[in-house]
C-alpha cells in the first residue's frame, strides 16, 4: 500500500510572530530585527521567542500549548514526532549543578506530548538541523505505507547555553546578523522556535511530493564545498516526486550566512538546476537558525506565505559574492506557487529535501 | 523479499571501546565518541566489505544518548569561565556518528537518530517498518537498524541488518503485517538478542514484534 501524504494544518512559534500567518505577515513587511544573547563577555544576535516566562520548563509549556492551540483538536491517539537537537538542556542549565540529568534522553518528548494532550506513539528524532526533515520523512513514510493515518510532527529548539557556546567555540557565530548567500556573510545567527504540522492521508491543500534525506561526511561541520552529495539528495528527491528541475518554481534555502555552507548549497543548487534557477529564498535571517525545529518552523512559515501568495524578500543579503553568484530574492512576489523545494543542511553532515506541491 | 542478513548484540567495557575500534579499523579512529564507536564496530561486524559500498541506510536509537559528555559540557557551560572545548561539544551531537563512520561505509547514504524518551521501551517496530518500507521502494540496497548505549560501566550495541535481496544464510525474512500472532516479542531495547536466540531455538516459524503502542501493524520474522 502506499497513498499521498498532505499537510492538513501547520502550526508555528517563533521570533516574527505567534502563528504562521502573522509570521508571513511580519516576512512580507521585511522585519528581521533579533535580540541579543550573552554568553560570559560576549553577546551574540539571537531571535528569541515572545514570552517573558523566566522558568525555562514553564516557558516550554506555554510554547507548546500555543502550538497545540494552534493545531486544534485533535485525536488523543494522534502518534507524535518530535524534532530537536536540544532538547531540555537549557532546562538543567538553569537548575544547575549537580546536573540530574534523566537517563532517556528523550524524556522532555513525555512532557511534551502530556502538554499536547497526545497519549497515542511518541517518536523523538535528532539529527541537528535536519531534525524535523527526519521526523517528518519518518512519518510520512508509515502514512503512505497505511501503518497510521495522521500525525503531528513537532520541532522545538529553546534557548540554551549549551547550544550557543558550542557553535560560539567553533565559530560558527555571526556577530552582526545572517547574511545568506552574501559576500559580507561571517555565520549563523541562532534562534528559538516551535512549530508542527499535522500530517493526513485525507487530501489537503500542500502534499509532499517527495523528500529524501541524505549524509555527507566530508566534515562534522559543514558539507563538501562542491555540493555533490547536496545536489545527489535534491535530485533523489526530484525523482521520488516525478518532477524536472524545471518544475520547480521557487526554492526555499538552508542558506544562513555560514560562509562554507552557503557556497556548497550554491555549488550543488547549479549543477541540479543549471540555467533554470527558480527564485531562491532564505528566511533564516529573519527567524534565526533554530536548528532542530528549522525545518518545520520554515515550512510552516514558507506555506502560509504561499498560501498568501506573498513571497518574502530575503533579509540580509545586498551584496553578491562573485563564488557563489546566486541571487536571492531581494524583492518580494506575489507569484502563485505549485510547487516548491525545501533545503536542509546539517551540521553533523545530514542533509534533506523537500518538495511540496499544491493541489486542487 | 526483505530479508535479515545479520543479528548482532555487542557488549564493552568502555575502556575497551578504543581497542575494539582498532581491531576492527586496523587503526584507531580519532576524536570519536563512544556512540560513534559503537557505531563503527556494530557496522562494520553486520556488514562484510563487499557490501560497504552498496546504498545504505542507517537507524538508529539510542536510550542514554551522549548522557555522559552532554553532563560535561553542562559542567564546562555552567561551571567553568571559558566557552567548552569544541570537541566536547562536538560529542553531544549524535548526529555526527553517521558522518564520522561515512568514511568506512561509503555506501552510507543516510541516516536517522532517535532517542528514547523512556527506559523501557524502544523503537524496533519504527526502525523496522522504515527500513522494510524503504527497501521495497528501493531507497536503499541495505537498512542497519541499531539501538546504541552506553554509561559510565558499560556500553552496548544490538543490530538488524535487513536487505533487499537474500544472501546464503540469511536466518530469516521480514514483512508488515496486519493483525497479531501468539507467538510475539516486545519492542525492548535487546529485541535483537531475543530474536537472536529465537533463531537459534528452531520451533516456531514465525516471530511478530509488536509496539507497545498503537500501531495498526506488525513486523513478522519468518525463518528462511
Amino acid at each position: 500500500m502506499t497513498r499521498p501524504v498532505f499537510i492538513a494544518k501547520t502550526a508555528l512559534l517563533c521570533a516574527r510572530g505567534t502563528s504562521p500567518a502573522t509570521v508571513a505577515s511580519a516576512l512580507w513587511d521585511g522585519e528581521c530585527s533579533a535580540g541579543q544573547r550573552k554568553l560570559g563577555e560576549r553577546a551574540f544576535p539571537y531571535f528569541a521567542l515572545p514570552l517573558n516566562e523566566a522558568d525555562w520548563m514553564r516557558r516550554a509549556e506555554q510554547a507548546i500549548r500555543q502550538i497545540a492551540g494552534q493545531l486544534g483538536p485533535s485525536s488523543p491517539e494522534t502518534p507524535l514526532f518530535v524534532a530537536s537537537s536540544s532538547f531540555q538542556v537549557g532546562h538543567f542549565e538553569q537548575l544547575g549543578a549537580p546536573f540530574d540529568l534523566p537517563f532517556a534522553a528523550a524524556s522532555f518528548s513525555q512532557k511534551i506530548s502530556e502538554w499536547m494532550g497526545l497519549s497515542g506513539a511518541r517518536y523523538s528524532f535528532s539529527n541537528a538541523c535536519t531534525s524535523g526533515f527526519s521526523a517528518l520523512d519518518a512519518a510520512r513514510s508509515i502514512i503512505a505505507t497505511g501503518l497510521i493515518d495522521d500525525a503531528i510532527v513537532l520541532g522545538v529548539e529553546l534557548a540554551n547555553d549549551s547550544t550557543l557556546a558550542g557553535f560560539a567555540t567553533m565559530e560558527l557565530l555571526s556577530r552582526t546578523a545572517g547574511r545568506p548567500f552574501d559576500a559580507r556573510r561571517d555565520g549563523l545567527v541562532l534562534g528559538e522556535a516551535v512549530a508542527a504540522v499535522h500530517l493526513r492521508a485525507k487530501p489537503a491543500t500542500w502534499r509532499i511530493a517527495g523528500l529524501r534525506t541524505g549524509l555527507d561526511g566530508y566534515s562534522t561541520t559543514g558539507p563538501n564545498p562542491d555540493g555533490s552529495r547536496i545536489a545527489d539528495v535534491a535530485v533523489d528527491c526530484l525523482n521520488e516526486a516525478n518532477l524536472k528541475a524545471a518544475d520547480i518554481e521557487l526554492i526555499k534555502l538552508q542558506a544562513a550566512g555560514s560562509p562554507g555552507t552557503d557556497l556548497a548549497e550554491a555549488n550543488a543548487l547549479r549543477s541540479v538546476f543549471g540555467q533554470q534557477m527558480p527564485p531562491l529564498l532564505s528566511l533564516k535571517a529573519a527567524l534565526g537558525h533554530t536548528l532542530g525545529a528549522s525545518g518545520m518552523a520554515e515550512l510552516a512559515a514558507l506555506l502560509a506565505c504561499l498560501d498568501a501568495d506573498k513571497i518574502p524578500a530575503t533579509a540580509g543579503f545586498t551584496k553578491v559574492d562573485p563564488e557563489i553568484a546566486l541571487f536571492p530574492m531581494v524583492d518580494r512576489s506575489t507569484a502563485h506557487i505549485e510547487r516548491a523545494l525545501l533545503n536542509l543542511i546539517g551540521f553533523g553532515g545530514g542533509l534533506a529535501s523537500l518538495i511540496v506541491e499544491r493541489q486542487g | 523479499m526483505i530479508v535479515l542478513t545479520k543479528t548482532l548484540s555487542q557488549c564493552f567495557v568502555p575502556a575497551d571501546l578504543p581497542a575494539a575500534v582498532r581491531a576492527a579499523l586496523g587503526k584507531p579512529l580519532r576524536r570519536a565518541a563512544p556512540l560513534t564507536q559503537l557505531a563503527l564496530v556494530g557496522a562494520l561486524a553486520c556488514l562484510p566489505p563487499e557490501r560497504r559500498a552498496l546504498p545504505t541506510a542507517l537507524l538508529w536509537q539510542s536510550t542514554s544518548g551522549p548522557r555522559l559528555e552532554t553532563l560535561t559540557l553542562l559542567d564546562e557551560v555552567c561551571s567553568g569561565s571559558a566557552e567548552p572545548m569544541p570537541y566536547d561539544f562536538l560529542a553531544t551531537q549524535p548526529a555526527i556518528a553517521a558522518a564520522q563512520i561515512q568514511t568506512f561505509l561509503p555506501g552510507l547514504q543516510t541516516a536517522m537518530h532517535l532517542p528514547l524518551d523512556n527506559e523501557e521501551t524502544a523503537h524496533w517496530s519504527l526502525l523496522l517498518s522504515l527500513a522494510v518500507t524503504w527497501l521495497n521502494e528501493g531507497r536503499c540496497a541495505q537498512v542497519l537498524c541499531a539501538q546504541l548505549d552506553h554509561a559510565a560501566d558499560a556500553a552496548s550495541g544490538h543490530w538488524l541488518a535487513l536487505s533487499r535481496t537474500p544472501l546464503e544464510n540469511s536466518p530469516a525474512c521480514l514483512q508488515l503485517t496486519e493483525g497479531t500472532s501468539s507467538n510475539s516479542l516486545p519492542d525492548t531495547p535487546n529485541f535483537p538478542a531475543h530474536l537472536a536466540e529465537w533463531l537459534a531455538r528452531n520451533d516456531s516459524q514465525t516471530l511478530s514484534l509488536h509496539s507497545p503502542v498503537a500501531m495498526r501493524l506488525a513486523v513478522e520474522f519468518a525463518r528462511l
